[in-house]
């Protein structure tokens, strides 16, 4: 097993908890154990990353920090990458990070305020993303970890913003990006690309707003369903609730639209994985996603009513 | 700072001894060193406890009680006048309620949540802020007869006992077997208990105790509590109004004689405040800050006995008021520390009393004065630790507490403890703490009865305060149950007798006003007043330099 | 208390004017030995309350230091000021209505989720607690660790003080423990089983008994009675 430490952020300990679990699961059938951070906090989400305000930086610097102490108490041995799934997570803590390498000034300042630290913090920490990670090991191990393959099964990999966006942080192709594709592939799954992977899902506008949300929601939705989507993917927790969640919007304003479930890359391949079914995370959706994997055979036939409330 | 070079050798010799007392332990202390017998107690409280010296106790000369023999500074106290002006006028009203709440402590707290469930509109009075109280501090834990092998029945013998059988039957038996529905009450307010791994109270042995019944919250267990409490009183601002930092100063008494109210005044302004009331209940605790015969003392600023005070003079029976519990272990280095309290949990969990030799001179489970008493013996046999500014005390070994438990268990059990000592450079984990005894607990108080009524109508007592539940000797763990039992009997009570009750008439002071003739008539002179209301520590011949008559309590210190 | 008459005087300063006060004095006796009759900002005097909050600042030093006014010792040329009191918003709730789910807080403290991790409040903490860590568990919803982390809090109030995204520590933390000590702590079943006893009257009869002894009687018995601390 390699050992590389984890940074989960606090949406994967409540909400999005069929993320971390499907996610843990997959990575540790793949030789990977991924190490909870013995202590963390919250990475301050997208508000960390106003530029005049330094002292927003201090969270994410935390994190690298804690990175350093598991090397340093022998947690991981000489480890110095932290992964993430959450696109929120990984998106601040890469940005954060890209700041503090190029900055001697910042640095300098905020390890300077934060001197209940032992250590300061000097760039060392690589920020990776579980897709980067698993494309560095080769969709051919991928692929050879695979017992039942999603054949037949028409995805539309959904990238939303924080993957991609702004480009010097992104994991792919701020335009043309492949990565999910590829992994779909790898797990015998068919790829549906579509023009909409990378339009904005509305992100925090959903609180507010909601029409907004679901209006974006349907255009995205459609758009893959028309492709001949049967399923979406995502790596954010937001895009997923606004994808999934707003679907019962989106049904009262578009009564002929048929739900799609939405899934966490991950899911899709703990099922692919044939790992045992309590990680696959099927409790945590809206758009029912069991009718779907029952009738293509990956799961056993249960009542369309377990597994989701749409 | 550490401990003082000169004391290593005795540091050694407690070092040297502990593995063989590790293993005294582990077959049972009672074994080897005997609880004494009643002849026994009886002479090494005759021969060293304070209460027992020929100048403890005078002769009261005024009031209800009077004749009778109480601890020598209470009479001091007692004997004096009203602080209140001459003609102080109780026109115009101030506040007028259903129940008032004197003093903001555990029982306080207790009778104002359940005065108000019991749909009295109630007033707390608080002298400090609501919570500051000896509630607040207490460590180690609450007494309860919880566990299979136990029961309120031995809880009671060892109750009486301790109290040297003057605690009143009906008082203890009510004490005992409401424990345990205290303990689940607090619970369910949300206290969090020490547990069991499987999830039953966390019970240690007390001074005393013939089972293990102390619950507790680490040693944080009177604060726990008392957060909670204060909490909840917070969480119904219509219904509680507080009036924080504006002690009563005297009760007052309705056309009928019945207690209806009480005069608070503002330490800080100089303001005076008259309120009615339906019903007054008294829960100021205890005395700790008169330090009676120059002993440092446990307990927080304000216990200046002035709820005995108020209550002495509308015509309150006293009882037990000869009685003053040391507490065995105060700390007594270093000086920052001096009386402060270290929780009887240490040796409810094999904490062991040693000479200066580092060898074990008393079963360190006697009740309270018993204890006490014998560490003022070994020190007076020469026995004992100095300290550099002239005081003596007894070893208390703790590191042995972290030997039989497994390490980690002071940190996990005592974070107050460790934190305290901790500030000083001393590790309690690995030395010993030097103590002595130190001024604790007022034993008895305004007697009481099982429904919490005084010999007064219209005033109820509840807590400290109170006189007859632990007769002349208080175990430990009954206090903090003392004050949530009556505390919540008395919020109860005065509810029900609020309903009853209608609005007081022709509120007046004449009870004052014949209390002084009556001191006047004892050729008391009228240059004592009480209630103390706050010990006096600053240095006073400094800011006399220039003059004399200095009133503390002029607006601004002028 | 009266003091010798040598003693070895430093120089503090109390709220920018300067005082001598011995040496080894803690902010509470400095205070008291420089004339103040303290009315507010001391409660217990012995570290349990939390009433005597101070700020200082010592010789050379950029540093703003929070300490109890009761547990301080005071060095020379230190400056001090007392903040008996933090203005702090205390929710009105009543626990058997909630629920122990971290929404808790996004209802009643919302300004929780401002905290930007910095560890202001953990810098201030005259207690030594892991504030920040506290703070953080609450965000995320870990009650159990807010609870454990905060349980030695004494409510004085500097870390609320001083927060930068003005939260009230304490009263999070309050109320994380309060849900844990109803709703999470696991729970035994002897306290009930006892209840259930002295509701049913199964002590009466041995109450009476012990009290129609003779004091004589009673004495023995006491004296004679088994001491078992080993069992439960």
């Amino acid at each position: 097993m390699i050992q590389i430490p984890y940074y989960p952020g606090c949406t994967l300990k409540n909400k999005a908890s069929n993320f971390e679990t499907s996610a843990l699961a997959a990575a540790r059938a793949l030789g990977l154990e991924l190490v909870e951070l013995p202590r963390w906090n919250c990475c301050g989400a997208v508000f960390s990353l106003s530029s005049d305000d330094l002292m927003r930086h201090i969270a994410p610097t935390n994190i690298f920090l804690r990175v350093q102490e598991m090397n340093r108490d022998h947690l991981v041995e000489d480890e110095y990458r932290l992964v993430t799934f959450c696109s929120m997570c990984f998106n601040v803590l890469r940005r954060t990070n890209q700041r503090l390498r190029e900055s001697l000034e910042d640095r300098n300042k905020i390890n300077d305020f934060s001197y209940l630290e032992t250590e300061t913090y000097q760039g060392r920490v690589e920020i990776v993303h579980l897709l980067e990670l698993l494309r560095s090991m080769g969709w051919d191990k991928i692929q050879e970890r695979v017992h039942k393959p999603l054949t037949g099964l028409k995805v539309a990999p959904y990238y939303g913003c924080m993957l991609l966006r702004p480009k010097d942080v992104g994991i792919d192709d701020p335009e043309r990006p492949t990565i999910q594709e590829e992994l779909l592939r790898s797990l015998g799954a068919e790829p549906v690309d579509f023009p909409l992977k990378l339009r904005c899902c509305g992100s925090y506008q959903t609180v507010p707003d909601k029409d907004l949300v679901a209006n974006l929601a349907y255009d995205i939705l459609s758009r893959a369903q028309k492709a001949g989507a049967e399923a979406i993917t995502t790596s954010c927790p937001l895009c997923a609730f606004n994808l999934d969640f707003r679907q019962k919007e989106i049904q009262e304003k578009y009564p002929m639209f048929l739900p799609i479930p939405v899934f966490y890359f991950s899911q899709l391949m703990a099922i692919a994985f044939g790992l045992p079914q309590e990680v696959f995370g099927l409790a945590g959706h809206y758009a029912n996603p069991r009718t779907l994997l029952a009738t293509k055979g990956y799961l056993q036939a249960t009542s369309p009513l377990e597994g989701g409330e749409g | 700072m550490g401990y003082p070079e000169y004391m290593n050798e005795s540091l050694q010799m407690v070092e040297a001894s502990r593995p063989r007392r590790v293993e005294l332990s582990k077959q049972g202390l009672q074994n080897i060193l005997k609880p004494l017998s009643a002849e026994g107690r009886h002479k090494v409280l005759s021969e060293n406890h304070p209460d027992y010296q020929p100048d403890a106790r005078k002769s009261i000369r005024v009031g209800i009680n009077r004749g009778e023999s109480m601890t020598g500074q209470v009479v001091d106290v007692l004997e004096s006048y009203s602080r209140l002006p001459q003609g102080f006028r109780l026109e115009p009203l101030d506040y007028e309620t259903d129940v008032l709440v004197i003093g903001g402590g555990g029982a306080g707290c207790m009778a104002a949540n359940w005065a108000r469930r019991g749909g009295a509109k109630v007033i707390i009075s608080t002298k400090l802020r609501l919570g500051d109280a000896n509630s607040m501090m207490s460590q180690g834990g609450m007494q309860a007869a919880i566990n299979p092998h136990d029961s309120p029945l031995f809880h009671y013998l060892d109750a009486m006992g301790g109290g040297h059988f003057d605690n009143k039957p009906e008082l203890m038996q009510v004490l005992t077997s409401e424990a345990p529905y205290i303990a689940k009450h607090l619970e369910e307010l949300g206290v969090m208990w020490d547990r069991t791994p499987d999830g039953n109270l966390s019970t240690q042995a007390g001074g005393g105790g013939s089972r293990r019944r102390m619950l507790s919250a680490r040693d944080y267990t009177g604060a726990e509590i008392m957060r909670v409490l204060r909490d909840e009183v917070r969480n119904f601002p219509e219904d509680i109004l507080l009036l924080e930092y504006f002690p009563a100063v005297e009760l007052l008494k309705d056309r009928e004689g019945k207690v209806a109210g009480a005069v608070l005044f503002n330490m800080e302004t100089g303001e005076y405040a008259v309120i009615k009331s339906k019903v007054v209940i008294l829960t100021t605790g205890g005395f700790g800050r008169l330090h009676i015969k120059d002993f440092p003392t446990t307990n927080h600023y304000g216990a200046t006995m002035d709820g005995v005070v108020m209550a002495y003079r509308a015509g309150a029976q006293l009882l037990h008021m000869d009685s003053v519990q040391f507490h065995p272990t105060g700390a007594i280095y270093p000086p920052q520390i001096f009386g402060f309290l270290i929780t009887e949990k240490i040796r409810g969990m094999g904490g062991q009393p040693l000479n200066a030799k580092g060898e074990l001179f008393v079963f360190p489970l006697e009740p309270r004065d018993v204890e006490a008493s014998e560490y003022i013996q070994e020190c007076k046999k020469g026995m004992g630790v100095p300290t550099p500014d002239g005081k003596v005390g007894v070893w208390l070994d703790s590191p042995i507490v972290e030997i039989l438990h497994g390490q980690g268990i002071i940190e996990r059990a005592f974070p107050a403890m460790f934190r305290q000592y901790r500030r000083f450079d001393i590790d309690i984990r690995k030395q010993p703490m030097l103590v002595y005894p130190t001024l604790h607990y007022q034993n008895g108080g305004v007697e009481t009865d099982p429904n919490t009524h005084t010999n007064l109508p219209g005033l109820l007592v509840a807590g400290e305060v109170s006189g007859g539940v632990h007769g002349r000797n208080r175990l430990m763990g009954n206090s903090v149950l003392d004050y949530n039992v009556f505390g919540r009997r008395a919020g109860i009570e005065a509810a029900r007798m609020a309903k009853e009750t209608s609005s007081p008439q022709g509120l007046n002071l004449e009870h004052v006003a014949s209390f002084e003739s009556e001191l006047k008539e004892a050729g008391v002179t009228r240059d004592r007043f009480a209630p103390v209301l706050l010990p006096e520590y600053r240095n006073i011949s400094a800011l006399e330099k220039h003059r004399q008559d200095f009133d503390p309590f002029l607006p601004a210190g002028l | 208390m009266n003091e010798p008459e040598k003693m070895d005087l430093i120089t503090i300063y109390i709220l920018s004017r300067q005082y001598h006060v011995p040496a080894g004095s803690t902010i509470l006796t400095a205070l008291e030995y420089a004339g103040f009759k303290l009315k507010k900002g001391v409660g217990c005097r012995e570290g349990f309350c939390g009433a005597c909050a101070s700020l200082y600042r010592l010789q050379g030093d950029y540093k703003l230091h929070g300490g109890l006014g009761c547990a301080t010792v005071v060095q020379p040329e230190m400056q001090i000021v007392q903040l008996p009191y933090t203005p702090a918003p205390k929710a009105i709730y009543h626990l058997e209505e909630l629920e122990p789910v971290p929404e808790v807080f996004t209802h009643l403290y919302p300004e929780l989720y401002r905290c930007l991790s910095c560890n202001t409040c953990t810098k201030i903490c005259p207690q030594d607690l892991q504030v920040m860590d506290y703070i953080q568990a609450a965000v995320r919803g870990d009650l159990e660790q807010a609870a454990d982390l905060s349980f030695d809090c004494i409510q004085c109030g500097l870390c609320s003080a001083r927060c930068p995204a003005e939260i009230t520590q304490f009263n999070v933390a309050l109320l994380a423990r309060r849900l844990v000590g109803r709703y999470l702590a696991k729970k035994g079943k002897y306290v009930e089983d006892r209840i259930k006893e002295v509701e049913a009257s199964k002590f009466t009869a041995g109450y009476q008994e012990l009290q129609d002894l003779s004091p004589e009687d009673l004495k023995k018995r006491y004296f004679e009675r088994e001491l078992n601390n080993l069992i439960f």
